[in-house]
């Protein structure tokens, strides 16, 4: 309740133009993580994370007005998060020239190199389990499997029916799953 | 490594971010905000008062005002010669009705030339005119 509260008391901040720039600053502040996260388990590299945050905080700034308040301000922001991942990758794909595998063989390798990676020798694989994924599924399965997140909240953010991403994401499971027992 | 293990994968999965860096990030991003329109400083406008209302109406009354009053004056100044007050005027109608004040002062006054020309004018041929004859003649 208080949480609500607190978003309803941002949003009226956002909407007055005298408090709006300092209302942002705490947007960045309380939002800045969960959306680093679900960029940085789409692109290769932290360098990239922090580019599309950037691009993600900059785009928000620059369309806040066009925030009317219909949807929850972190609906609003993940949403813009990921198209601005979605539309990197499909750049970047057409800038290298890539096909979808040397796509998945590059996010591979960059992830065995990745230095901002500490973790055990099950997670790395799980990674390039991941790395194997359409985009949209990964997307889907790092929502649901790392953030615990709703499957209404994220038919919100995705704009997919909640039947369509239960099966996305049970044929990620699955995927997965056939990975693990390749190996 | 089976497919047993994927359940057992714990949700951390392992990345990590430079020291400090969301501090920083924040810092960084809040201070790249570019400038929207509603923010730029606008010229303060300060209401106008009664009397700057006024101000332009005051001023071209006083105007006319000043014009009227030199009218007045200029009209002041000019000597009055009111001709119908002569015949009120008892000294100037004897001195008119007055043949020898009226050609010793006023007549000389008059070029002959002209009094000719105004007759003819009129209408009037100065030749039938006794008086005007003698006067000729003299």
């Amino acid at each position: 309740m208080k949480d609500t509260d607190n978003t309803e008391t941002l949003v009226e901040r956002l909407r007055n133009p005298l408090t709006c720039r300092e209302a942002f600053a705490d947007v960045v502040k309380e939002y800045s993580q969960s959306l680093y996260w679900q960029i940085r388990r789409m692109v290769p590299s932290h360098a990239d994370a922090d580019d599309l945050l950037q691009n993600t905080f900059l785009k928000a700034w620059n369309s806040i007005e066009n925030f009317r308040g219909d949807a929850k301000l972190s609906t609003w922001l993940h949403k813009i998060a990921i198209n601005e991942s979605l539309t990197w990758l499909e750049q970047k794909r057409k800038q290298e020239n890539l096909t979808v595998d040397d796509e998945t063989q590059a996010l591979i390798n960059t992830i065995e190199a990745d230095p901002d990676f500490d973790g055990d020798a099950l997670s790395l694989e799980l990674r390039k389990a991941i790395a194997t994924l359409p985009e949209k599924q990964r997307l889907v399965f790092n929502m649901r499997y790392f953030e615990e997140m709703k499957y209404e909240d994220m038919s919100r953010i995705l704009g997919t029916s909640v039947g369509a991403l239960k099966a996305s994401y049970h044929l990620a499971v699955k995927k997965i799953e056939q990975y693990f027992s390749c190996r | 490594m089976n497919k047993e293990d994927f359940p057992k994968i714990p949700r951390s999965d392992g990345l990590t971010v430079p020291p400090g860096y969301f501090e920083d990030f924040n810092k960084r991003m809040i201070a790249s905000l570019p400038t929207r329109p509603w923010e730029e400083e606008k010229p303060r406008v300060l209401p106008r008062t009664w009397f700057q209302r006024v101000k332009p109406y005051l001023y071209m009354a006083a105007m006319f005002l000043g014009i009227w009053c030199m009218m007045k004056m200029f009209d002041l100044m000019r000597p009055h010669t009111d001709l119908s007050s002569i015949a009120d005027n008892p000294v100037l109608a004897n001195a008119i009705n007055n043949d020898t004040f009226f050609y010793d002062y006023c007549a000389s006054e008059v070029e002959e030339s002209d009094l000719i020309d105004a007759l003819y004018e009129e209408g009037v041929d100065p030749s039938s005119l006794s008086d005007f004859s003698d006067s000729y003649r003299n």
